[in-house]
């Protein structure tokens, strides 16, 4: 494919003044899909490296915030090619109130974090039977 | 190299996509040389991302490549090229549902590598952990250098 220029696939860093909780390492924001169903909202974020033990999700009024951290450290050996850096990942979301704040559900799997978030019931839509009287 | 199509990007990235494409265009109607019209739904990337490492017995390639299935994924080597291949289908949503965001990049990826020495290639190894791709090649023992004692007559 004749492409003048090739766009790399980076790992784009977290600015240090997006209020996040100061913790050690380098921060990078996950690359996120967010869909939506009829019943629910549906986030899935990039994060390669993470295990479940070091994910957390937290729900802070309307703030929903995703933090991983990255413990494999390859120091193995001397370094030849680094065309990435291993770190954590920090990213937040607003959450509207369409979102029933109780029944969050999140599993990763593979390096993609899956969070559900059913809507509430008033804001499913929903068909009123007409009874024919 | 790598072909990745990829989804909506950051909004830094789209701008800077979007007067790209504003100046192949401008191009293009000026009829000043030869423009190559991107296709929006097809972008090229270097992907995945490759770090890799050297022992003393191995070279060690490890690159992220979250969220695939072990069978999409194909590992090869050859001679001293080592080549990585796969596609990660897009999110089946259904019908019904429809995407506010996406930045995951979907698509077929290919990468070669070629190592600075020979490798042992019945000692390959790869695992797939949390996202991970690890590639661990074991130096070929008959390439390590031996000293050749000179006799004398």
């Amino acid at each position: 494919m004749a492409e003048d220029t090739v766009e790399i696939t980076q790992k784009d860093q977290v600015p240090a003044q997006a209020g996040e909780p100061t913790y050690e390492g380098a921060y990078f924001t996950p690359a996120v899909d967010i869909y939506e169903t009829v019943n629910e909202i549906v986030l899935l974020a990039d994060m390669p490296g993470v295990e479940a033990d070091n994910l957390d999700v937290d729900l802070n009024d309307d703030e929903l915030i995703i933090v991983g951290r990255v413990n494999a450290v390859d120091d193995e050996g001397a370094e030849l090619l680094s065309e990435y850096r291993v770190g954590n990942y920090y990213r937040n979301f607003r959450i509207s109130d369409v979102v029933d704040r109780r029944s969050i559900s999140a599993s990763l799997s593979d390096g993609v974090l899956k969070i559900v978030l059913p809507k509430a019931a008033k804001a499913v839509p929903r068909k009123i039977p007409i009874s024919v009287g | 190299m790598y072909i990745w199509r990829t989804g909506r990007g950051r909004l830094g990235g789209e701008i800077a996509r979007l007067r790209r494409d504003m100046d192949d265009l401008v191009g293009a109607l000026a009829g000043g040389g030869r423009t190559w019209l991107r296709s929006p739904w097809r972008e090229t990337r270097l992907f995945p991302l490759l770090n890799v490492r050297e022992t003393s017995d191995a070279f060690i390639v490890s690159s992220e490549i979250p969220g695939m299935k072990k069978e999409d994924l194909e590992v090869k080597i050859e001679g001293d090229t080592l080549s990585l291949r796969g596609e990660r289908p897009p999110e089946t949503i259904g019908d019904e549902a429809s995407f506010h965001r996406r930045e995951r990049a979907v698509g077929t990826f290919q990468r070669s590598l070629t190592l600075p020495g020979n490798v042992d290639r019945d000692r390959v190894n790869a695992t797939y952990r949390h996202g991970v791709l690890t590639v661990r090649l074991f130096k070929e023992t008959k390439s390590a250098p031996k000293e050749i004692k000179i006799s004398a007559e």
